[in-house]
């Protein structure tokens, strides 16, 4: 029986559930501003598992939650997120330059080396 | 908290057995997400799915569920709706499903108008059976079925339920989430014959000789063959060629549904009224 974290563990923006990914790296793909990544996971059938590196860089647009295929992966309702004393971060450069990274280093996050 | 996918899913049967990446679980979110919009109670939806990949549908919502034989899945949720016609009766089946072995199923649900949603979840090919050519294979691709490269004609789906008399007729792609949720609330408060073309990817099967090995190349490769329907009227014969409009294609809200009619034979047959004939009809037209 799988899983399923729909209750935010601990004032996140976005949090995962290992338990359903498949590692697709299709959120990772999709997200706009870097935040995502994926780290090796010898357990992982593709030896790799979704990993959230900046949860401070995340914009709430959403787009990882509607892409990924395996309710894998969840982010804050804005007005829920804001009436907690949150807010979701504004889209920089850096973040576009990470992302773009992220991307070129085969959706691996860019503390993990070597090729998937 | 997030959006609460668990209202609706049966969890005991999580994680799904659909490959990494696969575009029936982004069609699943999404037809979720549209079911919560159109508030409706989970025990008056209906759904039913035919054999295949997109098959396994059913048995991942927590609805009314009935898993069919292989293509007549129209043919079943036709039952359903005259007995129900008060239920929200969606089918889920994919290319093969409903356009190969359940064509005549899908024509004729086309024909009465009866109140469906039909979703076709179009992937390109017999995904669960390792990849042989399906009726919407694009022509010079490699299937196990035709390795030299298919030679076979495609179906153009939305055409085909055009034709066939289908009252809403939309494709979209699961590349754009958003507009895939918005488009299956509409079709699914249609009151007719709504068809739903969804493209979908399959990496797996059909990408893997067809230099698509990542779900994220195969998708490119839907956008590369998508335009929105705004854009492609605009456009001359020979750019249309190889290009599918997505969006709204037809929306006709006057056509006569299947179930209001039945209702009338009912009452024939209670003795409420007179007869059906040619001239109660020529008077709606």
């Amino acid at each position: 029986m799988g899983t399923f974290t729909i209750v935010n563990p601990g004032d996140q923006p976005v949090w995962v559930n290992t338990d359903n990914c498949k590692a697709c790296d299709k959120c990772v793909s999709v997200c706009p501003s870097g935040v995502l990544g994926m780290r090796y996971e010898s357990t992982s059938v593709l030896g790799a598992m979704i990993s959230v590196d900046h949860p401070e860089a995340c914009i709430g647009c959403n787009e990882c939650e509607l892409a990924c295929p395996d309710f894998a992966i969840y982010v804050a309702d804005r007005q829920e997120y804001k009436a907690a004393g949150f807010s979701f971060a504004k889209l920089t450069d850096d973040a576009k330059v990470r992302q773009e990274q992220v991307i070129a280093n085969n959706y691996m996050s860019l503390s993990e080396q070597g090729v998937k | 908290m997030a959006f609460n996918y668990d209202k609706y899913l049966r969890l005991e049967k999580m994680p799904t057995l659909w490959c990494w990446g696969c575009g029936d679980g982004v069609i699943l979110k999404a037809f979720v997400r549209a079911i919560e919009k159109i508030d409706v109670n989970q025990d008056d939806v209906c759904i039913v799915s035919g054999i295949g990949c997109s098959g396994r549908f059913s048995s991942y919502v927590d609805f009314n569920t009935v898993h069919t034989t292989h293509g007549r899945t129209i043919a079943y949720a036709t039952g359903i709706k005259l007995a129900r016609p008060d239920k929200l009766v969606v089918c889920v089946a994919g290319d093969g499903d409903s356009l190969a072995i359940g064509g005549n199923h899908t024509i004729h649900g086309c024909r009465r108008n009866i109140d469906l949603t039909f979703i076709v979840i179009n992937n390109f090919i017999y995904g669960l059976t390792n990849s042989q050519t399906s009726p919407t294979t694009p022509k010079g691709m490699w299937t196990v079925s035709q390795k030299a490269g298919n030679i076979d004609p495609t179906f153009n789906t939305c055409n085909l339920a055009i034709a066939a008399g289908a009252s809403f007729v939309a494709r979209e792609t699961m590349t754009e989430p958003k507009k895939l949720e918005k488009v299956l609330i509409k079709a699914m408060k249609h009151k007719g014959f709504s068809m739903m073309e969804v493209l979908s990817n399959c990496h797996i099967n059909f990408g893997r000789k067809n230099k698509m090995v990542s779900a994220m190349e195969n998708l490119e490769w839907i956008d590369s063959i998508t335009v929105s329907k705004k854009k492609y009227d605009t456009m001359t014969e020979e750019e249309q060629l190889n290009l599918l409009p997505t969006g709204i294609l037809k929306e006709d809200t006057k056509a006569d549904e299947y179930c209001d009619m039945y209702a009338e034979i009912q009452k024939v047959h209670q003795g409420q009224r007179a007869k059906i004939t040619q001239d109660d009809f020529a008077k709606k037209i």
